[in-house]
């Protein structure tokens, strides 16, 4: 009991003391302890751990080929690619001309084919399919199904246009033209009465006409109804204002988490 | 230790400090000295309420919706007898988002034993390996089902991201879990496992303080735990007073900041009218 749950607690305690504490101290031996020896010690750590990690997976690849189960031709290629690159790195630079060492980023060599030819394109392709994943969820997000929803939508179409070229040629007066049109179908909506939804519509249209014949027709005036602009607004302040609230509470959920850890109180990690 | 006992210490500590400081405080980084004392004054706050709720004061901690769903998300699992998927994220246990997730690995783990649902736990760094096993072990001892713990239901897939994704993704195409959890810190690689888990038609629970993440979480998944909310969800999962005490404490911490920020707001807005000195932007760098 004593190796599994008082030393490792005391050792979190210390440890995260120190480099919770180190931060204040001005003295070189603690400073370079948070600095630099306590990440490498990590590290180090992490090393070995590798190894671990690798005949883990190994193992059960393994396993999987041996029993056949279900699938087990993937994990071929799985064993395949783990030899293979161990052998790319420690035992066949394929150029000698090359040192140790740096055969790893050198051209020519075996493990620099892997990782341009194989390697590359494998990950290039698991990234790309994020583009199709993104218009999946998109359309998900922005069905209108109810005022957030709709929301997010508007919002979402204001950023996307107003940061292409395309949205800088929009002037704001067919912007005003469009909301009151949307404007006739929300009172048609509401009132269910042609001649409301005619005057909201005929109206609207005279007044921004009037307006831009005053004003001179000016692309981005006014302001408040331009894309680029809409959508720098919404950008750095609604979006802002939630995105620093959010950083707030994440802030202070690790504060409180380290110090449940450094305290000792949680120890859920030990399996408490 | 008691009440009486506890104060003495605090204050003990605080006349040590108070001491050291008026004797020159050698070695004290003193342009750090705000932040300290915000620390301490947190940790006092985290402290104190924490305290309060193991004398057994009564707390109200409300519903998180994501995390009720959790027991629920197993329970469709064990009906449908397919397995969970449990992704601990793909950052080391040097992340607190990592160690928050390996702990609600812990509780979920304790819930598949009682529920006798399989369990699939795949990692992307070795230590995390290490760590999760340790606590699903611990969980299956306590359920009192050894018997259904097998090292192996917590693996490691890679430690590179696109290729953890897409090892991850493979399990979930091949074995169609029943629920898939991520909890733990991820980056570009949420929407790929989130999108295809949601293809699969899998109950879905992500929590993260990832905070560009977190938009695509909400999109695909079916709960989601936004920030701190994730690292409530111990608290929330264990019931044990003291955790739930420190979540109150967190919150109150949170009402000392908004009020800080507001009297922040004031104090500046009079220093840039010229009537006052004192700039409170200068006061709060961190040096």
């Amino acid at each position: 009991m004593l190796w599994k749950r008082q030393i490792p607690i005391l050792i979190v305690a210390v440890i995260g003391s120190l480099t919770l504490f180190g931060w204040f101290v001005d003295e070189p031996n603690i400073k370079s302890f948070v600095d630099d020896d306590a990440t490498q010690w990590y590290d180090i750590l992490a090393s070995f751990a590798i190894f671990l990690g690798g005949f883990n997976l190994l193992k059960l690849q393994l396993q999987k080929v041996l029993r056949k189960q279900y699938g087990w031709q993937y994990s071929l290629f799985a064993i395949g690619g783990f030899f293979f690159a161990i052998i790319a790195g420690f035992f066949y630079k394929g150029n000698p001309d090359v040192a140790w060492g740096t055969h790893v980023t050198a051209k020519g060599t075996l493990f620099k084919w892997m990782f341009t030819y194989m390697f590359a394109p494998m990950q290039a392709t698991m990234f790309a399919l994020l583009a199709f994943f993104v218009a999946s969820a998109s359309y998900r997000a922005f069905r209108i199904r109810n005022f957030e929803a709709t929301l997010l939508l508007v919002s979402g179409i204001i950023i996307m246009i107003g940061r292409v070229p395309l949205g800088s040629n929009i002037s704001s007066w067919f912007i005003l033209y469009l909301l009151v049109l949307i404007s006739g179908i929300a009172v048609n909506a509401i009132f269910k009465n042609k001649q409301y939804t005619l005057g909201i519509v005929v109206g609207g249209i005279a007044l921004v006409t009037l307006a831009g014949n005053s004003m001179g027709w000016p692309l981005d005036q006014p302001g408040l109804f331009y894309l680029p602009y809409l959508q720098e607004w919404i950008y750095f302040f609604p979006n802002v204002a939630g995105a620093r609230s959010i950083m707030i509470g994440i802030g202070l959920g690790i504060f409180a988490t380290s110090i449940r850890y450094i305290l000792g109180i949680e120890k859920s990690y030990i399996g408490e | 230790m008691n009440d009486r006992d506890f104060m003495v210490g605090a204050s003990g500590i605080t006349l040590a400090f108070l001491i050291y400081w008026f004797m020159g405080h050698p070695f004290f980084i003193e342009e750090r000295i705000v932040m300290f004392l915000a620390i301490m004054s947190f940790s006092g706050t985290l402290m104190f309420f924490i305290r309060k709720a193991r004398r057994g004061e009564e707390i109200f901690l409300r519903e998180i919706p994501g995390l009720k769903a959790v027991e629920e998300a197993v329970g469709r699992s064990t009906e449908m007898g397919k397995p969970v998927l449990y992704v601990p994220g793909i950052m080391d246990m040097d992340q607190v988002e990592t160690v928050a997730g390996v702990i609600v690995l812990g509780h979920v783990s304790k819930m598949t034993a009682r529920y006798e649902t399989t369990l699939n736990v795949p990692v992307s760094r070795a230590i995390v390996m290490k760590a999760a096993r340790e606590a699903c072990k611990e969980s299956y001892l306590i359920e009192g089902r050894p018997d259904m713990f097998h090292e192996d239901m917590v693996h490691y897939v890679t430690d590179e991201q696109f290729a953890y994704a897409a090892g991850v993704n493979g399990i979930m195409v091949r074995e169609k879990p029943a629920a898939c959890l991520y909890m733990g810190k991820f980056y570009a690689e949420s929407l790929i496992l989130a999108e295809t888990g949601n293809s699969i038609g899998a109950i879905q629970i992500a929590g993260t303080a990832s905070q560009a993440q977190i938009p695509f979480f909400v999109t695909a998944c079916d709960y989601t735990l936004i920030g701190e909310e994730f690292f409530a969800a111990s608290a929330y999962l264990s019931q044990r007073p003291e955790l739930i005490g420190g979540v109150k404490g967190q919150d109150m911490i949170k009402v000392i900041v908004i009020t800080l920020i507001l009297g922040g707001v004031i104090l500046r807005l009079f220093h840039d009218m010229g009537m006052i000195d004192f700039s409170i932007l200068e006061f709060l760098a961190v040096r």
